[in-house]
């Protein structure tokens, strides 16, 4: 090929193209971006009325600090309000939901997709309905005999929470990634001397490798951003990043603490972004319908 | 090496029936083929044997060790599938490897015979591509490599060549039929192509409809088929079949009348002959106009309307003819095979 078929392309439609694309980026990225400087500034710039461009310059910033930077906001949330140990428990509870749902999810979603039974389909079909339903009224009714049991306010408890919220979720998208698998592989591996176990763990899950991350992905997001669970089964030591910024932004009265929750959002959301980053060429075949076909 | 017995096996779906009480004895070093129409039941009874299918009734013995109950890894068979069935997060090298991975052969043995299954198959410059990296034939090399990388009891291939080329199906075919003559490992082989089935068999089972029709080597199903079904399949164009009496000794059907059929008793039968045993002369057995001449190269083929069946005769590729103009040919009783009217079973009479 000597000319790629964007060289080929009018003038003037790749200048409309490009210049769509950048105006995409912007309005994309500002919110992040309009974020990330302002949480540098004091609370004074920030939330500025007199000026909104005093966001970007920091007249007050400068005048209380000395410096047109400052990392206060930071300091405050990370060290004086601990928020490492709100990124600790969303840590825990994460690496755990990701791994007990990708177990799970992995085990059966390949036990219903090779099933030859109806009973796989109504089960993927009742998983659906508890997927639908809003995190919220399952929470309400979880509370009491928490309470009562005592098993309310620990990290174990809303990590099981978490996996049943997000288990059908993971189970239906996994099952659909086996079911382009095709059989022939697991009956070749099991010609060539492999159990049924043997031949799901050595050919179908190497080959199911961009399924299982761009799943992982989804339970990964689910557990890192849910509120509704953690918020109300977490102990004010046991709470994660999320339910910690809420409870910055819920008290107003005191100058600063809005800094905090500025500054921990954007700790929040930086991981996230490493993260769609690193994985982002499994990401794309795992959405990609047949890339895991064989 | 083993032999195989299958006794009375059935395997049934609700009320559908995919295989229907087969018995078969396959001996040891035999390449058997099982042949038939898609739905027949072929398929379904290899995977009877391979253990990926249960049976409902019926035995299936290997070396003579009943091997119902056993997973597919404890049968030591060997299988290639139709769509090869390559792992693809594996190199040509590690693929073929795979078998005596899992099994637990000694390390020191495998490079010496992934080495020796690829030469055999001719894949020795491609082991460290991808399977994706490779053609149709080459993915089928690997796959036929795997299958012969161990020494299993038995070799199971499910349509290996339909996703081949023509040119391509035909080496293959002979590499195939090459290779069961150096193991001489019993191999049971899965196809609807009856070239593939005349070529490869040591016998062939024709099935339909998971009924067993006839079990022979593949000259015996040419020449004397079992019944209507066999002889309206097998051969290229199949066998002519038509409806009409006899009546002391002579066939009468619509454009054709035959004598000369003296043992057989008087009734209503079909009479079925080959392209080829007749021949167009200047007066016949048969005379019906030409419905259709399709000139083959050594041959013409030259098809009448005799009554509502077609029939198809061979002629000379010089013959001249003109659709509608009426051909008459020679039959002889002695080349006609007789098939009960009702059942559709062969007919034995004194001249054969």
């Amino acid at each position: 090929m000597t000319t790629r078929v964007a060289d080929r392309r009018p003038m003037i439609l790749r200048v409309v193209m490009s210049s769509f694309l950048v105006l995409w980026l912007i309005v994309a990225a500002f919110p992040f971006l309009w974020t990330l400087w302002g949480s540098f500034k004091v609370e004074g710039d920030f939330f500025s009325k007199a000026d909104w461009l005093n966001a970007l310059t920091g007249p007050l910033t400068i005048a209380e600090t000395g410096g047109s930077f400052t990392s206060s906001g930071y300091y405050g949330a990370w060290v004086q309000e601990e928020f490492w140990r709100a990124a600790m428990n969303s840590l825990t509870v994460v690496v755990c939901v990701v791994c007990i749902s990708l177990t799970f999810g992995t085990l059966g979603g390949y036990a219903l997709s090779r099933s030859p039974y109806r009973y796989a389909f109504w089960l993927l079909l009742i998983s659906l309905v508890f997927r639908a339903m809003p995190p919220i009224t399952l929470v309400s009714g979880y509370l009491l005999p928490f309470f009562e049991w005592n098993l309310w306010g620990h990290l174990p408890t809303a990590i099981i929470v978490l996996v049943a919220i997000n288990q059908p979720f993971t189970l239906w998208m996994l099952t659909s990634f086996f079911r382009n698998i095709p059989k022939d592989l697991d009956e070749s591996a099991m010609m060539d001397g492999c159990s049924r176990f043997q031949a799901f763990r050595h050919v179908i899950i190497p080959v199911m490798w961009p399924g299982v991350i761009t799943t992982g992905l989804f339970s990964f997001l689910l557990a890192y951003n849910d509120f509704a669970v953690t918020a109300m089964l977490l102990s004010k030591e046991n709470q994660t990043m999320i339910p910690k910024i809420a409870s910055f932004l819920g008290t107003t009265q005191t100058k600063g603490n809005v800094m905090f929750a500025v500054s921990s959002v954007i700790s929040v959301t930086a991981p996230l972004f490493l993260l769609v980053m690193f994985f982002q060429r499994q990401i794309v075949s795992g959405l990609t319908a047949g890339a895991v076909k064989g | 090496m083993a032999d195989i017995q299958l006794k009375g096996l059935s395997k049934r779906w609700g009320s559908f029936i995919g295989v229907k009480a087969m018995d078969l004895h396959i001996a040891d070093g035999e390449f058997l083929v099982l042949l038939g129409p898609s739905g027949c039941g072929k398929t379904t009874t290899m995977r009877m044997i391979a253990g990926l299918e249960d049976a409902t009734d019926g035995d299936i013995l290997i070396g003579g060790a009943r091997v119902n109950g056993l997973e597919p890894k404890d049968r030591d068979i060997a299988m290639v599938f139709q769509s090869y069935g390559l792992y693809p997060t594996m190199s040509v090298y590690e693929n073929i490897r795979f078998p005596l991975k899992v099994r637990k052969i000694p390390q020191a043995e495998h490079h010496e015979r992934v080495m020796r299954a690829a030469t055999t198959v001719e894949l020795t410059e491609f082991l460290d591509r991808k399977p994706a990296a490779l053609s149709g034939g080459q993915r089928q090399r690997v796959a036929l490599a795997r299958a012969i990388v161990r020494k299993p009891k038995v070799f199971l291939m499910d349509e290996p060549l339909s996703n081949l080329d023509a040119k391509l199906r035909v080496s293959t075919r002979a590499q195939i039929k090459n290779l069961h003559h150096e193991l001489k490992t019993t191999t049971i082989y899965v196809t609807h192509d009856q070239i593939e089935a005349m070529t490869l068999a040591d016998r062939v089972v024709v099935m339909s409809k998971g009924v067993v029709q006839q079990v022979g080597t593949p000259l015996e199903i040419y020449d004397r088929p079992a019944n209507t079904f066999v002889a309206g399949f097998i051969g290229n164009p199949a066998m002519n079949l038509l409806r009409g009496e006899i009546r002391g000794g002579v066939f009468e059907g619509r454009n054709v009348r035959i004598p000369g059929f003296s043992g057989a008793a008087d009734g209503q039968v079909h009479l079925g002959f080959r392209a080829e045993d007749a021949a167009v002369a200047q007066a016949g057995e048969i005379a019906a106009p030409i419905y259709s001449l399709e000139l083959l190269g050594d041959a013409s083929m030259a098809t009448v309307q005799a009554g509502e069946s077609l029939v198809a005769i061979k002629a000379p590729k010089d013959f001249q003819g003109r659709i509608g103009e009426p051909l008459a040919a020679q039959i002889p009783a002695s080349l006609c095979h007789l098939f009960d009217a009702q059942s559709g079973e062969r007919l034995r009479w004194s001249a054969l």
